[in-house]
């Protein structure tokens, strides 16, 4: 399919800068290692019973963490080179764009989770997560990144511009990400206690990240018309005093 | 319960025998151990009131604040943009 | 036409010190809460308004994208700026009855959480709109979209949270003369709400044109 190859063509090009310098993954990766050790030293007085409660809550805020750093740095490297008005120029699919940023937010999440989990089974080993179905909690992870990538590579993507202030990317992400962080918190700790609904939840699971992934795919086109471009000329013949009180 | 009258009468104990002359109405609940629950009860309830009242008041005051706040901030904007269109219709 | 918010502010007007006089004076204190239950009869009109307009922001917003409606976007920045004004009441009220009920200005259940989140939510959307890059308005919009959708999800999922741990009942049935003064609340806050919006969506189309006049005046000014 002509989407899937364009994707793919896109997504092994950001792959290949990638492994050049190994950017990305490093700092991800060392920000997950640094967050595990503080959560270590601030939780280190947990009881046994609380543990398996704590730890779901741990996992996800990190990968929340994680995923705001990522996506900021993964526009950077367009916005500093400003590629990103060529590639939107370019005659390929929005969506090939946006599928592409997706799959490289993603694969930097999974390997921070793949950090993060075996590391948080070490530190509180009451919580139960060598215990776990390990398939099940594959799949949960694999869901919950993509959900938080799927509705995170939209907005950076749209506050991806020169002017270089990012500070919107964080006031806009954490509230919006907030339904995957919360069914991936509920099905962690389902998990965790061994709950025996877990494989429904992991479908509802799927359903949601259908849902906001179509709905992002969706956006993504009128949300990217005019990014890259000039902004829209302001009036001039007026004094700051009167714009700022509008 | 056998309760003389008097308020003040000491041998006025629950279940306790008073000396109760014979024309003297039986009251019900106006022994001293009734009379000083209810009077508990009842500054419990005037404090709960009264701070219910506060919290009312709170809360309509941050409601009525935020409305007329809004309110001004219309009425504002809307004379700003009088005022500008003077100025794009004078030049 | 241009006067119907007035009307409508008028008609509210009456009726709020009605409404007042009706919480106050004429409805039965509430068996289990005591008289705090009063603050009920705002906060939960508060609380529909705020829903309400947040579903007319987000719907606006879609039409605002799809074929570029400048009314459409008037009506998303006001709906948009009344969800935010509405909540925070609702997210200021609801604790200080929860703390004059139950000692607990924050319960934590699926209603309180998805508010707050909802308020997030639209006060980014505000943001965006405000400080964000050049063509931040069609990014507000998305926003606003994806907010209207995730407020159901937020709710199921609080929901669905909160029955690993226990629950507090926020509201039990009502009766009858209670309904009655609280839909009259809503005939009281309601239209206060739609004329604000109406009035501020005014105002937006308005500033809307006439940056496009000065642009035009400037344009024509530098050609001249």
């Amino acid at each position: 399919m002509h989407l899937l190859r364009q994707t793919w063509l896109l997504t092994r090009n950001d792959l290949r800068q990638e492994l050049r310098q190994l950017e990305l993954v490093v700092t991800a990766g060392f920000f997950t290692l640094v967050v595990l050790i503080m959560f270590a030293l601030a939780f280190s007085t947990l009881d046994d019973e609380v543990q398996p409660r704590a730890v779901p809550g741990m996992i996800w805020l990190c990968l929340a963490f994680v995923g705001a750093l990522t996506l900021t740095r993964v526009f950077d490297r367009e916005r500093e080179a400003s590629t990103f008005a060529a590639l939107l120029a370019a005659p390929v699919d929005r969506l090939a764009i946006y599928l592409s940023k997706l799959l490289v937010t993603l694969g930097v999440l999974l390997i921070c989770a793949a950090l993060l989990i075996p590391g948080l089974a070490l530190i509180f080993p009451a919580a139960g997560i060598t215990r776990a179905p390990m398939l099940a909690l594959g799949v949960l992870t694999l869901l919950g990144c993509l959900g938080y990538a799927a509705v995170g590579t939209l907005f950076a993507a749209g506050l991806a511009t020169s002017s270089g202030k990012n500070v919107l990317l964080s006031v806009v992400l954490y509230p919006l990400t907030t339904p995957v962080l919360l069914f991936a918190l509920v099905a962690t700790a389902r998990l965790l206690e061994g709950h025996a609904e877990t494989w429904s939840a992991l479908a509802q699971f799927a359903a949601l990240d259908a849902i906001l992934l179509g709905v992002a795919a969706w956006l993504f086109e009128s949300v990217l018309v005019g990014v890259g471009q000039a902004p829209a000329p302001h009036p001039t013949a007026r004094s700051t005093a009167e714009r700022t009180s509008r | 319960m056998d309760i003389t009258a008097l308020p003040e009468s000491e041998s006025a104990a629950p279940g306790g025998e008073a000396e109760s002359p014979e024309n003297v109405k039986k009251v019900e609940g106006r022994d001293p151990e009734t009379v000083r629950l209810k009077r508990a009860y009842e500054s419990e309830v005037e404090a709960k009131v009264a701070s219910d009242h506060q919290h009312i008041v709170w809360a309509y005051g941050v409601i009525w604040v935020l409305f007329v706040g809004y309110g001004m901030l219309l009425w504002r904007r809307a004379n700003a943009q009088r005022a500008d269109l003077e100025r794009l219709q004078k030049r | 036409m241009k006067y119907v918010p007035y009307v409508l502010l008028a008609i509210a007007a009456l009726l709020f010190p009605y409404a007042v006089s009706q919480v106050f004076l004429h409805t039965p204190i509430e068996a289990e809460m005591g008289t705090a239950q009063k603050i009920f009869y705002f906060h939960v009109p508060l609380a529909w308004t705020t829903m309400v307009f947040g579903v007319v922001c987000g719907i606006a917003a879609g039409i605002q994208l799809r074929i570029r409606s400048e009314r459409a976007e008037a009506i998303a920045v006001a709906a948009g700026e009344m969800v935010v004004l509405c909540g925070a009441g609702v997210l200021i009220t609801g604790p200080i009855w929860g703390d004059a009920t139950w000692g607990t200005p924050w319960t934590g259940d699926a209603r309180q959480t998805s508010t707050a989140l909802l308020w997030l939510v639209f006060v980014a959307y505000l943001l965006v709109r405000r400080y964000g890059p050049a063509n931040s308005d069609r990014l507000a919009a998305a926003l606003a979209i994806f907010g209207a959708v995730d407020v159901p999800i937020i709710y199921y999922a609080v929901k669905i949270w909160k029955t690993i741990h226990p629950q507090t009942t926020v509201v039990g049935s009502l009766p009858g003369s209670m309904w009655a003064t609280l839909w009259l609340c809503v005939a009281a806050i309601l239209p206060t709400c739609i004329a604000l919006v109406w009035i501020r969506a005014d105002q937006e189309r308005s500033a809307m044109a006439l940056d496009r006049a000065w642009i035009e005046r400037d344009a024509a000014a530098a050609t001249a």
